[in-house]
Formats: structure tokens, C-alpha cells, sequence
């Protein structure tokens, strides 16, 4: 054999090895490894108990889970079962984020864009995941939050304080690809959970307070391409302008936001998202009319990002008053007829159930004592009382927020956080400087006068059923299990459970630290059902004593 | 030789280089600058305003005063406390606090004198000169004032500390506060009435009544401070009776229980503690 022949066949040997290699891995990764929800997994919401695949636990936003092993009368042995110390702080506001969990493991992201995998029985994390942000954050470091991951296969997906969407791989927290949203120098930063459609990956922005234009995005999974985007402020001459000065440069800075998470109807194919406030909040003057889509919820095609219809819940808001709150899909009955609706309790004190199909408005009426308007007249209009300057209105942070609310179908019950303010809104004429706030005012908010509470209203009358007084106003968010249950957080720090028909609190637990914009989760693992609550700079994992 | 304009252009570029590489170096060789440089131009804290308001206004509040549930500092007070400068607080805006909430923040020089300015503008102004007697004032505090309230350490705990009070209160909002101390009651001083069953030995179902200063609460419990300035605790669901009253704990010192000559003599000794 000469040199030659010896060299090619060893040439060929290895290329054989590979080949065999090859063929046998995917078949032993298949064997062995949990390739991942896919998109039909999500659809299925909590049909998996030991799932939770997505921010709200299915597409709808109800957040209520079907598991009943916790109920009204063991819950009084519900025990912290291990606690998670993130170690980042976020600087003024909360630890926001809901995980998910898929065979055992949360993914989990944190303030500071810091993200883990974390074993669901011990609390210990597998990986750890910190972005090295830049020093000049603009909204970003104002509000250094994140609401969690969106999960596909075995890819993470996360989006940014310096405005960009990671995938990352969830075995291992390595990146499989980084794309930027918007320049975060102008003020644009990502804090919600991306929402993973069948291929697609949407996703919204923050800092409406800056001179920006909000949009909606759709990403390719795999390779981060973007497929479509959704303008909420319209360009020049495009349907909505007309609710705008005809003016380029107000239009392109006109705020409207999308920072939170949206709700998806598969049937109907509509994702439904909450846009923010116009840019300068406080100060109209300089944008005379209605400022459409700012303050109002879009229905978009989630092929195409086209938008269906829209309802604007604040006209020409000088308030702060974004619409960035979950849309509650829900069928209900509704005066003798089946109707497919988006509820959405606002920051401008009103619950409103809306037609999902065509956004008829069926119902709005308020829920916090202060608001702005008497009514919302028959044309779907604000009958606007006090627009500020006779003071106390609700604050900037609104009659409830982000913090997500529950909806139990068998009781027909929507619970929200409300928070009762007062605050008195001063405007002034503001500069606009790339990567600086623009309010456009001040806002004098009485402490004093300030509380909240837990509030279960009936949706078919936006009647209150009960209520549950905080001390002070609240940001904590909402989860009902079928099994009776209304778990919450508040503002002092407690975790709590309350009977769904009766309001009676049940049990409570103070976590040290005030419940900000996190609502709870639950899971079932190894036969016993975990509920994870958020606080602080803590995960804390709660289950009814092992058997 | 006639210069071309070409020429011309370059040496200007030069000179012009040479100039403000003359200028950095200057700067960079100078400390971080102690003096407020817009000291003298009232636009500035005008100008300041309108940046505080945009900026600092979420977390201490658009008068500067704080916000009731965030823990930012009152920022009129701050320059009643030992050791505040103008470079201090310029310092503190750049850099932040670190540990706390507070950030650094990327505002150019001048805009951080402007916020230096501005803050100065709305300082509380402390009292004029008490021009009581400062020994007799001592006496009279000592019988009236300092069951409940300190001065450098002396004193009780029931009510606030007021080793600063006369630097960071006018003198009609000092008066004022003795004379109608359930007017304005600072945060954590609020007074509650409980009644709960005691647990005393063979008196168990006896009930008793306590007050206090309400220090902090939950949906849940209370924490608060009663009249014997004991720290104390209850769940709600254990109190009888739980109060919040809107007189102070404080008793109003009319002009027989302590005449002008008297109070003024006390805010004198106050002073003369700093």
C-alpha cells in the first residue's frame, strides 16, 4: 500500500466513523432527550400539569390553572418548600417575572437581564445567564425588569434593557442568536416575555416616555429574521394619522409603547396587545387629537401583523395612563348568547369587556373610586369629569397595571389588583433629547390618600363581589386555581390565598420584600402541586408538606 | 508669500486644536470642580427644575419633598446635615448612591450644577436667630419636651429627634407645631388606640387599651411604638379594637400652658444644640 492509498483509507475510515456517528446521534438524543414543548404543546395551555410553557400558562391571559391538589382546606399547611437569592437588585422597582417550567427544570429571567435554569425541587440553578449591558441604559435603567422567557423546542427566548431579543439554548444558557429591536440610545428597551406563536416569536417595546414610535415584531424562531412589524403610532399619511398633527417628526416620536405581553386567539388567528401612552405623557398640547394607537388595545393578524381593529381606551391621554394590561380572552354567555370577548381592566379606572371578533365594546365601568371620566358614552367615548386640573385623579401608575389579572370561568370572576390614588398632574412644555425622558410635566401624588386591594368583579356587570384592602397601593398580580383558590401579592410583602367565591383570606405568607408586577405560577412535579411566587430579589417555591 | 485659503483653513483647524487640547488639559489637571460655576445665574435653577422634574420626580417626587412608600430622601433637608456641599451633591447626582436605589446618572456638567442649583433654591430654610435664654430653654425642655423627645442623644424616643429641627424648619412651622402639633404628624408618628385581650396570670380575658405611634403595617399586623416606648407588635386579627387617631399623641401647648417667652427660650436652647 503506498502513502497515498494508506492516507485515503484512513481518510475514508474517519468519514465512516462520522457518518455512522452521524445517523446514530439524533437517534439516541431522541431517545434521551426532552426535545422541548412545540407549538401545539403551548396550544394545549395546562392540559400537561407539570407544564408551564408560557407567560400567562396558555395563550388566553386568564391565568387559571386547573390544578386542585392546594384547596381551601389544606392550604393552611402550604409551606415555602426553598427559596432562590437571584443576587440582583432592581434598582425602584420589582422582580417581575413568571418562569416557566418544562420536565422538572424553571427557566427563570431576573432584573438586570440576569436569567437561570433552576431545578424545580431544590431551587438550585443549573446555568446562570448575565448580559453585560451598557453603562448608558436609557429607559432600560430606569426600570431594569423582565417578565420571563418564551420557550420553543429547546430554545429560550429573551429580550433586553439595551433593546434586543436573545435566543438562547436551554440546556446549556448559550446564545444561538442575538437581533437588535430598536436603538436603545433613543430610549427604546424590552422587558416583557416574547409570546411564541406556531414559527413565530412576538414581541414588543418600552419607553414610551422617550421620544420613540412603538411597534409590534415577529421573529423567525430559528434564525431571529424578522417577519413583520406593527407600527402602533402611524407613519405619515397612513390610517390613524389623521388623530395626529400633521407633522413627521411628532408622529415619529409619539410614544405607544408595547412592553407588555399580549394574548393570542388560535382560532380566529388574532394576537391582542395593550399600546402605551403617548409621547410627552402630560403634555398635549403639542399633539392635538385622539393620538391613535396609543392607549388603545390592537387586534393584529398574527400572520401578518395587519391590524383587524382596535379600541383606543384613553383618548388623547395626559395622564401616563398606558393600555399595557393583559387582554383576558374568554367565551362566555353573554345576555342569552355565546360571545367570544377581551376583557382588560385599565389604568384609567374602567374594566371593559369587548366582542374579540370585531371589538364591539359590551361593557365599561369602573372599578377604582377616582377616575376621569363619568361614563363611556355610547359611542365607546369617554365622558371625561376632571382632566387633571381639578385634581385627584388616578396616579401615573393607574387604577391597576401590568400586574397581570386572573379570570375563573366557572364563577364568571375577573380579580385584579386595584390601587386607589390621588394625584394632581401639572404639565409643562418639555425639550426632546435623544435618550432623555420626555414627560412633559409633573405629577404631585398624595401619599397619604393612597391604598389598594384585591377586587373580584362579575364580568357580565363589572359589579365588585368582593374585595380584599391592602394598606398601601399595590403592583402584585393575580393566579385562580380550579380548586377555589385567588392567590395574590402586595405591596407590604405578603403572599395570600383567598376563598374565590368568598374573598375570605385563607392564609399568607410575608416574603420580605413587596410583590411588584410578579403574579404566581403553578405546577405539579413528582405528584404535588408547587406554587412559585417572585418577590424582591427571591423565588420562593411553595407546596403542602410531602406525604 | 500669500496665504491660499486652503492654507489659511488649515492653520485655523490647527490653532483651533491646539486651543482645546490646551483647554482639556487644563480641565483634566484641575479636581473635580468644588464651586457651582452657575452659582450667580438665576436661569440655572430654573433650568435645574425642569430637569428635576423630568428626571428625579418619580422617586422624589416633583417638589423634591420625597415620595410617602419609595425610600428617597426628602432632598430639602439635605442641606441641613453636616458636611453638604455642592460639589458633595453634584458628586452624589453623578455617581449615585451605591448599595441603594439611587443611580449614576449621565447628565453633562453643567446640567448637574443646574439640578445643584435647583436643589439649593429649594432648601428648607431653617429658623433665624433665637434670641431667647438658651439655660432657661434647657430647663423648660427638660420638663416639657424630653419625656418623648431627644436632643443630641438625650431624651425620649416617642416623638422625633429634634437635634436638627431648628436648621430644617422655619420659626412659624416650629411654633406651629407646638402649639397645633396634630396639624401636620410626620410619617411614623401617627397615633393609634388598641384593645386586646391580655394574657396577664389569672387575668386572662382582662382587656387592656394602649396607645402609641403606628411605625409600620401589613395587611396583616401592625408594629408600633406604645406610650412607654416599647416596640410592640400584634396581628390585626387579635386586636378588639384598632384606632387610628387623628390628634397627635403630642398634647397641644397653648400660650398659658407655655407663654411666647418660654417656647421661644426652648427653640434657643434647640439652637444653640447644633
Amino acid at each position: 500500500m503506498t502513502f497515498l492509498q494508506r492516507s485515503m483509507s484512513k481518510l475514508a475510515r474517519r468519514w465512516l466513523g462520522y457518518l455512522t456517528l452521524a445517523a446514530i446521534l439524533p437517534l439516541l438524543a431522541h431517545a434521551q432527550e426532552n426535545a422541548g414543548p412545540d407549538y401545539d404543546d403551548i396550544l394545549q395551555g395546562f392540559a400537561d400539569s407539570e407544564r408551564w410553557l408560557t407567560y400567562s400558562g396558555d395563550y388566553s391571559g386568564k391565568r387559571h390553572s386547573p390544578l386542585t391538589q392546594i384547596n381551601v382546606d389544606n392550604i393552611q399547611s402550604l409551606r415555602p418548600e426553598w427559596t432562590f437569592q437571584t443576587g440582583t437588585t432592581t434598582r425602584g422597582r420589582g422582580f417581575e417575572t413568571t418562569p416557566l417550567v418544562d420536565a422538572g427544570v424553571l427557566y427563570v429571567t431576573g432584573s438586570n437581564n440576569y436569567a437561570w435554569a433552576i431545578d424545580a425541587r431544590t431551587g438550585r440553578a443549573f446555568w446562570q445567564y448575565r448580559r453585560n449591558l451598557p453603562s448608558d441604559l436609557t429607559y432600560g435603567a430606569s426600570a431594569p425588569v423582565n417578565r420571563g422567557f418564551g420557550m420553543l423546542g429547546n430554545s429560550l427566548f429573551m429580550v433586553t434593557l439595551d433593546a434586543h431579543l436573545l435566543s438562547f439554548d436551554r440546556r446549556s444558557g448559550d446564545i444561538l442568536w442575538d437581533v437588535v429591536l430598536a436603538d436603545y440610545h433613543q430610549g427604546y428597551a424590552a422587558t416583557l416575555a416574547p409570546l411564541v406563536l406556531d414559527n413565530k416569536v412576538i414581541v414588543g417595546i418600552s419607553g414610551g416616555e422617550y421620544a420613540t414610535r412603538g411597534f409590534i415584531d415577529a421573529y423567525d424562531p430559528a434564525t431571529g429574521d424578522r417577519l413583520w412589524r406593527f407600527n402602533t403610532i402611524p407613519g405619515p399619511g397612513e390610517p390613524g394619522s389623521e388623530t395626529w398633527p400633521d407633522d413627521p417628526e411628532v408622529l415619529a416620536r409619539g410614544g405607544g409603547g408595547t412592553w407588555m405581553n399580549g394574548s393570542y386567539d388560535p382560532e380566529l388567528n388574532l394576537i391582542y396587545w395593550g399600546v402605551g401612552n403617548p409621547n410627552p405623557d402630560y403634555y398635549g398640547d403639542l399633539r392635538p387629537g385622539d393620538n391613535l394607537y396609543s392607549n388603545s388595545i390592537v387586534a393584529l393578524d398574527a400572520d401578518t401583523g395587519e391590524l383587524r381593529w382596535h379600541y383606543q381606551f384613553t383618548p388623547h391621554d395626559l395622564n401616563d395612563w398606558d393600555s399595557n394590561q393583559i387582554p383576558v380572552l374568554a367565551d362566555i354567555e353573554w345576555q342569552g348568547s355565546p360571545r367570544r370577548v377581551v376583557m382588560l381592566a385599565n389604568r384609567n379606572g374602567f374594566f371593559y369587556v369587548m366582542d374579540r371578533v370585531n371589538g364591539e365594546l359590551l361593557l365599561a365601568t369602573p372599578f377604582t373610586a377616582t377616575t376621569w371620566a363619568r361614563e363611556i358614552g355610547a359611542d365607546g367615548r369617554p365622558i371625561v369629569l376632571n382632566d387633571g386640573s381639578k385634581g385627584c385623579l388616578p396616579d401615573p401608575w393607574g387604577s391597576t397595571n401590568f400586574m397581570p389579572p386572573s379570570y375563573y370561568p366557572e364563577l364568571g370572576l375577573f380579580y385584579l389588583t386595584a390601587r386607589e390614588t390621588c394625584a394632581t398632574y401639572v404639565a409643562e412644555e418639555p425639550t426632546f433629547v435623544p435618550g432623555q425622558s420626555s414627560f412633559g410635566g409633573v405629577v404631585f401624588i398624595d401619599g397619604d390618600q393612597g391604598s389598594g386591594a384585591l377586587r373580584a368583579l362579575d364580568v357580565q356587570t363589572g359589579d365588585l363581589r368582593w374585595e380584599f384592602p391592602y394598606p398601601s397601593p399595590t403592583f402584585g398580580g393575580v393566579l385562580t386555581t380550579a380548586a377555589s383558590l385567588v392567590f395574590a401579592g402586595d405591596h407590604e410583602g405578603n403572599f395570600m390565598a383567598f376563598d374565590a367565591v368568598s374573598g375570605e383570606n385563607l392564609w399568607h405568607y410575608q416574603t420580605g420584600s413587596r410583590i411588584w408586577g410578579a403574579a404566581a405560577m403553578t405546577h405539579m412535579l413528582d405528584g404535588r402541586q408547587y406554587v412559585l411566587i417572585a418577590s424582591g430579589t427571591t423565588l420562593t417555591a411553595f407546596a403542602l408538606p410531602a406525604q | 508669500m500669500k496665504k491660499s485659503p486652503e492654507t489659511k483653513r488649515s492653520l485655523i483647524r490647527f490653532v483651533t486644536w491646539i486651543l482645546s487640547i490646551t483647554a482639556v488639559m487644563y480641565v483634566s489637571s484641575v479636581p473635580a470642580q468644588q464651586i457651582n460655576p452657575l452659582e450667580s445665574d438665576p436661569r440655572a435653577a430654573r433650568a435645574g427644575g425642569v430637569l428635576f422634574r423630568s428626571q428625579c420626580a418619580t422617586c422624589h417626587g416633583g417638589d423634591a419633598k420625597g415620595i410617602t412608600g419609595i425610600e428617597a430622601p426628602d432632598l430639602t433637608l439635605i442641606w441641613a446635615a453636616v458636611g453638604t456641599t455642592d460639589e458633595r451633591v453634584f458628586q452624589t447626582i453623578r455617581n449615585g448612591v451605591p448599595g441603594s436605589i439611587m443611580p449614576a446618572h449621565g447628565f453633562t456638567d453643567p446640567e448637574t450644577w443646574m439640578l445643584v442649583s435647583y436643589l439649593r433654591s429649594v432648601a428648607a430654610t431653617g429658623a433665624t436667630e433665637f434670641s431667647g435664654d438658651a439655660v432657661r430653654g434647657s430647663g423648660l425642655f427638660l420638663s416639657n419636651c424630653a419625656r418623648c423627645h431627644r436632643v443630641r442623644g438625650e431624651g425620649g424616643s416617642l416623638g422625633p429627634d429634634l437635634s436638627q429641627i431648628t436648621s430644617r424648619r422655619s420659626a412659624a412651622a416650629l411654633v406651629n407645631s407646638v402649639r397645633e402639633p396634630s396639624a401636620t404628624i410626620a410619617r411614623r408618628y401617627h397615633s393609634v388606640s388598641l384593645v386586646f385581650e391580655g394574657l396577664s396570670a389569672g387575668a386572662s380575658g382582662s382587656r387592656q387599651r394602649i396607645q402609641g405611634t403606628l411605625k409600620s403595617e401589613d395587611a396583616f399586623s401592625i408594629q408600633m411604638m406604645d406610650t412607654n416606648q416599647q416596640l410592640r407588635a400584634f396581628m390585626k386579627a387579635d386586636l378588639l379594637e384598632f384606632v387610628r387617631e387623628s390628634d397627635s399623641l403630642m398634647p397641644a401647648f397653648s400660650r398659658t400652658d407655655l407663654s411666647s417667652a418660654e417656647l421661644e427660650d426652648i427653640l434657643t436652647f434647640l439652637q444653640s444644640q447644633l
